[in-house]
């Protein structure tokens, strides 16, 4: 996944914010709190009747769970006066029921309500009611029901659970922290320990998981989900062993073992293993096609690997039986709006996209992907099934909708294989980032994680793909930023061995982004101290089944911890400079490059040309590499362009391009200085650069196509020509005669004529492609000679 | 099988008849007359979009349309010494139609193109202008007294839509920049419209001549491309009030000529013209091959027709 940008902070799970309403919608329709309720003891039969229909659901018997809790409605609804804990049975009743039937859930929650309002200390009904929130993805509300509970019973380890859960839920807190509090209130709490396992297996770290697991086994032998976790963390550590043990055990407690597949297709998810991860839902699916859970994993998955078709069924399905789904429901409403996008195939690549700008992209990104796919399969030895499908979305809503189900991811793009999805250039403000290098990235992907038999860790992989950018572009892939710089010499950075938690768990908004380029740095390093083989190597190494450890071990010859203090070192060298000049004080930086910077920018204010130059300069002297379109590079080429010191200017511009990938102004600033300087090919350079942030400008591509032709580019020009229609300029038939001038310079004599006749066709009067016409009359054929 | 060469050329001569009737009534063959009305723009950046609209009409006038400067009164925000305009009071502005009416000759085109941001509704639709506002009723009844010519009204203000009920009548031509009177956000009409009155880009048949049609819909097209890109519920609906006149009224050189070798050259192409007209709607029905051998041999003809043309020294 490319990295996020900067002004959009890193959100992973949003669910609460968006079925908030919805769920509270639905809630607001629940059936009052009954009066007759009382406090007292429950009814022994309802009791008895709900521990059968819940063990008959895990067990999967789903038909005798249904008939069980059906008995109980009716059961309860002969009862003249229902205790607090009638009430509480027949709400877990409800929620049996509530598959596909939304009235049960909202009676199941009137039911926890009754519970509560008839005996405010039966703090069962808001630990049921809490949970039955999260089930339907309402987390605000659920939280609010752990909470009572917690104020009510201070400690109490179900509540805390809930609580860890919510906290997971929204991404917000420490999950496993408050997980952990709940296993330290009631140590027997399986399913508290079974949450501890899963988030270390979602972290990768297996040894943790494996350990969490057993722990919850040892306490309840017959837990199905901590089988579950178990078989999936020996699945993906490759313990085959432990996880046939695992899933034959679960197998005794639930004879179709759905939720053990499920369970097994959301950690290959995790490994980014989607092709497994639809075998194991499909498996689950075949087993329970009632499982709400294994058909969501098993559509969004075929969706990921490109089985449109398939994955729109298995979502439609999963949305009938849970409405209240916003995954599913988003996605499947994407995908309707899909239906009019345009799909342009070419060579290894299918570019998916709407269809107004299907033919621009087209014309750029096709290219520069067989260009990658080329460049990367030989440096990792390794080939993506092809066709690569390359899915665009003009609102970024959509996109994220198309990665992760929901609004408000603050991605780029993503990478599921052979299928790479990402916004359009026009989703964004020009300038917020680069559609080639992001597109690059994900590419990378395929690559580095089908090399590793997708066992690459997501640190790893998106060090790559950063490093692939910057081999890339020039000005492509991220470089040291101020704040960069300022949380390095803080010691805000984590260690090489601890990465992966800066994606998955970052401790604050730019963890992520920084990462990101620690990441590529660390790769850097590999590279430049073991030689080009060792990453490809890493991710061999992967592939075999070593674990991160293990495969340092192999390839670097090197220890976690040694593996730390080499990068420590490696980075205090690179940054010495920087790390001298640049201070970071409560998220705010300071020191002498950002004091020589406000000096510099205050002597412009005044003219003070000499002075600002001077300050520039020594803020240059102090950070060389600085990276931003903001910095002394940037006011020193202005500075020289002012004083009509154009060679200067363009050195300078051009140290400010070569850092940046989304410096329009600089890379426009260098077009006009090289083209003024007559550098075209230098000017076409910057124009080829501006088109990768925004190539929506149709006087960009005319002004580029002018170019092309000057220098005899007749491709490069027909290409600039084809992409000025492309974005339907004002002028249309004067852009096409323009591609018909084009396409004859190149060469294509019948291409212009049949682009002049298609003009002509709609302007018979238009002169300029009449005259060309004629100029491009198909040569006579010489009379005929009698014999 | 021999061919009737006199009766293919009478079909084509008719049809020639019949496309020259449909043709854009040059405004170059009559006289035309420019009245720029600029109102108050409150904002520098609504000056600086209304300076470049009056502008670029005004240039194309006179290097395009051939257009005299006594035929162009131009009232502004504030009397400008360099452009000779005076304030656009109400009462400038009602002189300078009595003005015009006295000017003009009987099949002449006036273009009255007003600037501003709008206010008020129906027949009390204002333009904000330096003092009392004129109404879109004071511009009916000074508007009266050119009933003669052909006149095309162009309000593009906010809020300018309740002109277009106001104003409409046989032989003129209003086109507004918004829908109705409650359209009254940023407008950038006016912008676009002039860019295609003016431009080449505007002239979408390519004849060397731009219909008010044509720049009606360059603008239109723009307007909303200005709208989706900025991802912006569009504010503004432009309309037009008799689409078929708008057609024939057009400005810009004209291909007419005294000399008969020209004359008849330019006939001879509008036929060819037409004959492509008919191709076109004859292509659903014939193989491709035959279609595009057909019209690149009209193409050609047309084009060679031109070539002459110029040849005699005759304009497109």
């Amino acid at each position: 996944m490319k990295r996020t940008v900067k002004r959009i902070q890193n959100t992973r799970r949003l669910a609460s914010i968006v079925a908030a309403s919805v769920l509270l919608a639905a809630c607001s329709e629940r059936v009052p709190a009954q009066s007759t309720a009382r406090p007292g003891p429950q009814n022994a039969v309802l009791a008895e009747d709900i521990l059968t229909a819940e063990a008959a659901l895990r067990r999967g018997d789903r038909a005798t769970a249904m008939r069980t809790a059906a008995r109980i409605v009716e059961t309860f609804g002969g009862l003249q006066n229902p205790t607090s804990g009638d009430h509480v049975t027949v709400g877990r009743a409800h929620a049996i029921l509530g598959l596909g039937d939304a009235s049960s859930v909202r009676r199941a929650l009137a039911s926890f309500d009754a519970a509560a309002a008839a005996d405010p200390n039966n703090i069962e009904a808001d630990l049921r009611a809490g949970t039955l929130f999260l089930d339907k993805y309402n987390a605000p509300e659920a939280r609010t029901s752990f909470q009572t509970v917690l104020t009510k019973s201070p400690g109490n380890a179900r509540a805390l659970l809930g609580m860890a859960r919510v906290e997971d839920f929204e991404g917000k807190g420490d999950a496993l922290a408050t997980a952990r509090k709940a296993v330290a209130a009631d140590p027997k709490l399986t399913d508290a320990i079974v949450m501890v396992a899963r988030m270390h297996l979602e972290a990768e770290q297996y040894d943790s998981a494996l350990t969490h697991a057993r722990r919850a086994l040892a306490t309840d032998s017959t837990s199905v989900p901590a089988w579950a976790v178990l078989g999936a963390t020996a699945w993906v550590t490759g313990d085959s062993a432990t996880f046939q043990r695992a899933r034959a055990a679960a197998t005794v407690q639930q004879p179709k073992p759905a939720e053990f597949l499920t369970e097994l297709a959301e950690a290959a998810v995790r490994q980014r293993r989607y092709a497994d991860a639809v075998r194991f839902a499909g498996q689950a699916v075949e087993l329970d096609s009632q499982s709400v859970r294994a058909l969501g994993v098993l559509g969004t998955n075929q969706l990921r690997i490109g089985k449109m078709a398939e994955g729109q069924r298995a979502l439609d399905q999963a949305f009938k039986l849970d409405a209240f789904n916003l995954w599913h429901m988003n996605t499947l409403e994407l995908l309707d709006d899909m239906k009019s996008f345009r799909t342009i195939e070419r060579g290894r690549f299918q570019l998916v996209a709407p269809a107004e700008e299907a033919e621009l992209l087209a014309l750029y990104i096709l290219p520069l992907m067989e260009q990658a796919y080329d460049s990367l399969a030989v440096r990792y030895a390794y080939k993506p099934p092809a066709p690569v499908r390359l899915e665009f979305f003009r609102d970024h809503a959509d996109f994220s909708v198309r990665t992760v189900g929901l609004t408000g991811l603050g991605a780029l793009g993503v990478s599921f294989g052979s299928l790479l999805a990402m916004d359009t250039p026009s989703a964004r403000e020009r300038g917020d980032f680069n559609w080639g290098s992001t597109a690059w990235h994900e590419l990378t992907h395929a690559f580095t994680l089908g090399a590793s038999d997708n066992r690459v860790p997501r640190w790893l992989s998106e060090g790559m793909s950063v490093l692939e950018e910057r081999r890339a572009g020039r000005g492509w892939g991220a470089d040291a930023s101020i704040e960069f710089v300022g949380a390095l010499g803080a010691g805000k950075l984590r260690p090489m061995s601890q990465l992966n938690d800066g994606f998955l768990r970052p401790r604050f908004p730019q963890e992520t982004e920084f990462s990101y380029y620690q990441a590529s740095l660390f790769c850097e390093m590999v590279e430049a101290q073991k030689g080009a083989a060792a990453l490809p190597a890493m991710l061999v190494a992967y592939k075999k089944g070593l674990d991160t450890p293990g495969v340092f071990k192999q390839t670097l010859g090197m220890t976690p911890e040694q593996v730390d203090a080499a990068f420590e070192q490696f980075m205090r060298g690179r940054f010495a400079k920087p790390l001298l000049a640049v201070t970071a004080r409560d998220s705010v930086a300071t020191g002498p490059f950002v004091t020589a910077m406000k000096e510099g920018v205050a002597m412009l204010e005044r003219s003070q040309r000499d002075s600002a130059r001077a300050a520039f300069e020594r803020a240059r002297t102090l950070f060389p590499n600085y990276s931003g379109d903001d910095g002394p590079a940037w006011f020193l080429a202005r500075i020289d362009r002012d004083a009509g010191n154009i060679g200067a200017a363009i050195r300078n511009v051009a140290e400010v391009t070569a850092r940046s990938e989304t410096a329009w102004e600089a890379n426009m600033l260098e077009a006009d200085l090289r083209e003024k300087n007559g550098d075209d090919a230098g000017a076409i350079a910057a124009l080829e650069r501006l088109i990768w942030i925004h190539p929506y400008d149709p006087a960009l591509h005319a002004r580029m196509a002018t170019l092309a032709t000057k220098v005899n580019n007749h491709a490069l020009a027909v290409r600039e020509r084809r992409a000025a229609i492309a974005v339907k300029p004002p002028d249309l038939l004067d852009a096409r005669y323009e591609l018909a001038r084009a396409l004859a310079s190149a060469g294509d004599v019948p291409g212009a004529r049949r682009e002049l006749l298609g003009v002509l066709e709609e302007a018979p009067s238009f002169e300029k492609a009449q005259g060309l016409l004629l100029q491009l009359r198909a040569p006579r054929k010489p009379p005929v000679q009698k014999p | 099988m021999s061919r009737n060469v006199s009766s293919g050329l009478k079909t084509r001569m008719a049809a020639a008849v019949v496309a020259l009737s449909l043709m854009a009534m040059p405004a170059g063959a009559q006289g035309t007359h420019l009245l720029v009305l600029q109102g108050l723009s409150g904002e520098p950046q609504y000056r600086a979009q209304f300076d470049a609209a009056v502008r670029q009409v005004r240039e194309a006038a006179r290097t395009k349309w051939n257009v005299a400067d006594s035929n162009v009164v131009l009232l502004s925000e504030t009397a400008n010494p360099a452009t000779k305009a005076l304030p656009a009071t109400k009462e400038n502005i009602g002189n300078a139609f009595v003005g015009l009416s006295r000017r003009v000759r009987a099949g002449d085109v006036v273009l009255v193109l007003l600037l501003g941001h709008g206010s008020g509704e129906g027949p009390a639709s204002k333009v904000n202008m330096p003092g009392v506002d004129p109404t879109a009723a004071d511009f009916n009844s000074w508007l009266s007294g050119l009933s003669r010519q052909t006149v095309v009204f162009v309000n593009a203000a906010t809020g300018s839509g309740d002109f277009v009920d106001v104003l409409k009548g046989p032989g003129r031509v209003i086109v507004t920049a918004t829908k109705s009177a409650m359209e009254r956000n940023e407008s950038v009409f006016s912008t676009h419209f002039a860019a295609g009155l003016s431009g080449d880009a505007g002239d979408g048949d390519k004849d060397g001549r731009v219909s008010v049609l044509e720049a009606f819909r360059y603008a239109t097209r723009e307007v909303a491309k200005v709208y989706t890109s900025s991802k912006r519920l569009q504010t503004e609906h432009a309309q037009v009030s008799d689409s078929l006149l708008a057609a024939r009224v057009a400005f810009g050189g004209a291909a007419s000529s005294s000399d008969p070798r020209i004359a008849t050259l330019v006939a001879e192409r509008q036929a060819l013209e037409a004959d492509v007209a008919a191709l076109r709607g004859k292509k659903a029905s014939m193989a491709a091959d035959a279609y595009d051998r057909e019209l690149e041999r009209l193409l050609l003809a047309i084009a060679e027709k031109t070539q002459a043309i110029r040849a005699a020294g005759g304009k497109q």
